[in-house]
């Protein structure tokens, strides 16, 4: 198994104000597979995949990839393993506003032994020319695309996709997803995706929804939609 | 209902107290040294201005060659002045090496105060001065020996006309531990007999001039009278009196000085301030956004913003004053007494101190805060909620060259885009380094002025005689001097010594046949003239008689290495010609032995080192402890500024330190981004402003001390820029540490937060 996610749970708060995020999540994940992880808001998607990431930490159980475990590692032993093998997109975006377009894909670049080629990923964005503006000058979806220039350009193993069309209207989400899913086709990264965008599991590989902190269904597709043709 | 935004203020304080803290220690630092400083130096300028009536101070003095009759006194006094015997002996002391002047009992003129001890009731009993006491160790009691006699010191005292213990109107500084004055009753002063007896008259005119001018006019009658009644060795009146005048002078420097320090520190921390508040209007953009939309004004948004900075320059400002009038007031009485002759202090409660530290501060704090954040405020709320506040249009991105790698480039836009806050770090360095200099360089000053009369001394005895009298000593060199003054300013000139020298002197080594081939009116000047006056070989420069109206052109042929004193030389011939002197007229020797074959009573002075060193053993003496603050606080100021405006780069920067981390940068390279720029800035503002603040200082130092007679060169050694680098380097390390923490404690989920 290339993502081994163990009996993961996490709390927030104590005493009465105690909430059981997520109640002892077991899931494996294959090499190149496009996972969406699906729920309504407060369901511990978000959660699940920031423990992924190294960003949060569990209370118990662990997160293993290729054998190798996240709750052994010390923070810097976590910094290389994000820096080796995860790429990350938000919501939000989280560019560096002071740098241009393309120094926001270098950022990234710069972490990798083997970065793939940043005028060739701002091509594939449709962002070369833009490449010399600052982020807030650009709309959030070439915002977004940066992002995933950004997480992409160090060709990561895994890439974790935090609703990455929450703020984005209908036509520019679908041209984001088109992205990542030509990423997925194009390098072959494991790619998780957290929504809460129903519509979204149709062009996975896979689906895992969540609910109060349950897996409640896990189940691959047999026919996947091209984000093309995905409708809400 | 009052403005619930104002519940914030408390909460927005505890949430940053450690930068509200540091900057309320500071101020209320500065402002108590500073209000101390105001509240003694208001006291005592009360008690200066009341001593000219209660001490009755004379307008002026004058010494004749022998004592005047009663006749000559009463015929001056037709010129509208009331005449005072004001008789003194002046010799040395046997045990310490000082000269003392001894009046006779004054009971008109120029009163005593009396501060410890009691007036002398028998004829071996002496008051002395109090600073001239405290310096050479002298107390109630004690036994002080005149000149071979012994002298009981029945008390200390201040003497009105010696608030500054010039013991002459050319000398470039008083020296209250090599020259000191005193009092004896009638009966013991007639015992001392005449060895260095001076004539010396005091007086007052019977009605006050009305300003200097008048003054001037005035003093210049006198003279014209005293000319025509007898041989006037000496004559100053009150306004040339530096004895008399010096303080007020001083005092008056040091309040420019300390409130145009004040407030220039007051104006870095408005802007820190100010740059601090406008990324806390950047972080809280959307709420501003919807407080505008809600119906809040402008205005009130800004007096939310402004009362914080408002709040604690306010609570410093009182704070500094309960301890300026507490403890400070009596360091500040320390330092002036130290300086000072003056009479027993007496607290004088003004509200100049008060304003100048309390209601100017708050002032500039608010108008300087007022005006940056009202111009971050002038956005239309939309732009608010949007957080684009930039208020032109969206700014372009510098284009950097992409050979240069990610992460420097990454570094010049940290640089670019925290312009306003490294332009407030380089002004706060420039200024805390021009403190530290200040601190330094005026010792190292000094220390070198004293070098330097050391080497450039013309001869271990300088004599000036009464008339010419011949000597057998060997190597002793006969001169001809005459002192001539500036005629530049009005009111204030300057004594510049002519020499007329033999030739090839073996003392001031100008080319014998230099001198001799110098055309009429052409003269060589010493190098301390020249600097003073910035005048070149080839100026004319104009001087006049000290007592009278002539004036003296001379050319400018040369100049001759040596920054003792304002000189002028040229031939004995010229200079017989020009002051109409019979030929091998002489009045002095340069000699390296003591020439003893001369009498006493024809030596009107010896110049030795001692003498030229005067002016930087005094301001050592009374201002070496202020140098040693001044280093201090500068030192104290850089390491707030660059703690401060460090903090600040990276608490703006969070969100992105955030991601980067997210991103898998590690917290040295992340160090590496954040922290190096401000290091970039700080070592580029460092090594930027040093060759400005040294031009500055030359220029500030050149003014501080032109008003003094004579001249001290401007110098720092490239030490005391070293010591500087080590001392910000160090203490740069350290912040660099602190701030490291900082970058380690951002949290990796502050990236997860929505930014809109």
């Amino acid at each position: 198994m290339f993502l081994e996610i163990n009996k993961i749970k996490k709390h927030f708060g104590e005493g009465e104000s105690k909430i059981e995020v997520l109640k002892g999540i077991d899931v494996g994940i294959e090499k190149g597979e496009f996972c969406v992880l699906l729920g309504p808001s407060g369901s511990g998607k978000s959660t699940l995949l920031n423990i992924i990431g190294g960003i949060d930490q569990a209370d118990s159980g662990y997160i293993a990839i290729e054998g190798e475990k996240t709750e052994d590692m010390s923070e810097k032993t976590l910094t290389l393993y994000r820096r080796k093998h995860l790429g990350y997109i938000f919501q939000m975006y989280n560019l560096i506003p002071n740098l241009n377009i393309k120094e926001n894909i270098e950022v990234g670049a710069y972490l990798s032994d083997n970065p793939l080629n940043v005028d060739d990923i701002l091509h594939t964005l449709g962002l070369y020319e833009h490449r010399h503006k600052l982020p807030n000058q650009l709309s959030g979806g070439q915002q977004q695309r940066t992002a995933i220039g950004r997480a992409i350009v160090k060709n990561p193993d895994i890439l974790l996709c935090d609703e990455p069309t929450g703020a984005l209207d209908y036509n520019t989400s679908k041209e984001i997803l088109k992205l990542i899913e030509e990423v997925n086709q194009k390098y072959g990264n494991t790619i998780v995706m957290v929504t809460h965008n129903d519509a979204i599991k149709n062009m996975a590989d896979r689906v895992i929804t969540l609910r109060d902190g349950i897996i409640r269904k896990d189940y691959k597709n047999e026919v996947k939609i091209p984000a093309e043709q995905l409708e809400w | 209902m009052k403005n619930p935004l104002r519940k914030r203020i408390l909460r927005e304080f505890k949430q940053e107290w450690t930068k509200y803290l540091i900057l309320f220690v500071f101020m209320s630092a500065i402002i108590s040294f500073i209000s101390g400083f105001f509240v003694a130096s208001g006291s005592i300028r009360v008690l200066y201005d009341n001593g000219f009536e209660r001490y009755n101070i004379e307008n002026g003095n004058f010494e004749y060659y022998a004592e005047a009759s009663e006749e000559t006194l009463c015929t001056l006094e037709e010129e509208g002045i009331s005449i005072y015997e004001n008789f003194y002996v002046e010799r040395e002391t046997d045990q310490i090496e000082s000269s003392l002047r001894v009046y006779n009992e004054r009971s008109e003129i120029n009163g005593v105060c009396l501060m410890e001890g009691e007036f002398p009731k028998e004829a071996d009993e002496i008051i002395i001065d109090r600073m001239y006491a405290d310096n050479n160790e002298i107390e109630v009691g004690d036994t002080l020996v005149f000149d071979g006699e012994d002298l009981i010191v029945c008390g200390l005292a201040a003497f009105s006309d010696y608030s500054s213990l010039f013991s002459g109107t050319s000398d470039m500084m008083f020296d209250a531990m090599k020259f000191g004055v005193g009092m004896m009753t009638e009966e013991g002063f007639e015992q001392l007999g005449e060895v260095g007896l001076h004539y010396n008259y005091s007086w007052i005119y019977a009605e006050e001039p009305a300003d200097k001018i008048e003054e001037k006019e005035m003093a210049e009658d006198i003279l014209t009278a005293l000319n025509e009644h007898g041989m006037v060795t000496n004559f100053i009146p009150r306004y040339l009196n530096q004895a008399i005048v010096f303080t007020d002078e001083d005092m008056g420097n040091d309040r420019i000085m300390f409130s145009a320090f004040l407030y220039i520190v007051i104006a870095i921390i408005a802007f820190i301030f100010a740059v601090t508040t406008s990324n806390t209007i950047a972080k809280e953009a959307t709420v501003i956004g919807t407080l505008r939309a809600s119906g809040y004004t402008r205005g009130e948004i800004l007096r939310h913003y402004i009362a914080l900075p408002v709040l604690v320059t306010l609570l410093s400002a009182l704070v500094g004053n309960v301890l300026g009038y507490t403890f400070f007031l009596e360091v500040a009485k320390g330092i002036y007494y130290a300086s000072y002759s003056l009479p027993t202090f007496e607290l004088t409660l003004s509200g100049d101190a008060f304003v100048k530290t309390t209601v100017v501060p708050v002032i500039l704090m608010m108008v300087i805060n007022s005006v940056i954040i009202a111009g971050k405020l002038k956005l239309s709320p939309m732009k608010f909620l949007r957080r684009d506040l930039s208020a032109r249009q969206k700014k372009k991105a510098f284009r950097l060259n992409s050979d240069i790698p990610i992460m420097s480039r990454f570094r010049m836009r940290i640089i670019f885009q925290n312009i306003p806050n490294y332009l407030t770090l380089a002004v706060g360095i420039f200024f805390a380094n021009a403190i530290m200099i200040l601190g330094l360089a005026f010792p190292a000053l000094l220390k070198n002025h004293q070098e330097m009369i050391s080497q450039s001394i013309v001869c271990e005895n300088q004599y000036i005689l009464k008339v010419p009298a011949n000597t057998e000593t060997e190597g002793a060199e006969k001169y001809c001097a005459y002192t001539l003054v500036t005629t530049e300013e009005k009111i204030k000139s300057e004594s510049v010594s002519v020499y007329g020298l033999v030739e090839n002197s073996k003392y001031i080594d100008i080319d014998g046949d230099v001198l001799g081939d110098l055309a009429e009116g052409e003269v060589i000047i010493s190098s301390a003239y020249a600097d003073k006056y910035d005048i070149a070989e080839g100026d004319e420069i104009v001087l006049r008689e000290e007592y009278g109206e002539e004036e003296y052109t001379f050319r400018v042929s040369g100049i001759y290495e040596y920054i003792a004193g304002l000189a002028i030389y040229m031939s004995m011939d010229s200079f017989w010609e020009c002051f109409d002197c019979e030929e091998d007229y002489f009045n002095g020797y340069f000699s390296e032995e003591k020439i003893e074959d001369i009498d006493e009573m024809l030596i009107a002075t010896v110049i030795t080192e001692d003498d030229m060193n005067k002016m930087s053993r005094q301001l050592t003496v009374s201002l070496g402890g202020v140098f040693d603050i001044f280093y201090y606080f500068g030192l104290v100021m850089f390491a707030m500024i660059i703690y401060l405006l460090s903090k600040l780069v990276i608490e703006k920067n969070a969100q992105s330190i955030s991601m980067t981390k997210v991103l898998g940068y590690t917290n040295n390279e992340i160090g590496g981004l954040y922290i190096f720029s401000t290091s970039i800035v700080a070592i580029a503002s460092f090594l930027l402003t040093m060759p400005l603040i040294n031009k500055v200082m030359e220029v500030v130092v050149r003014i501080m001390l032109s008003s003094y007679p004579g001249w001290i060169p401007y110098y720092i050694p490239s030490a005391s820029f070293v010591r500087i680098a080590l001392a910000g380097i160090a203490t740069y390390g350290v912040i660099a540490f602190l701030q490291f923490g900082k970058v380690k404690k951002v949290p990796l989920n502050m990236a997860l937060k929505n930014v809109e």
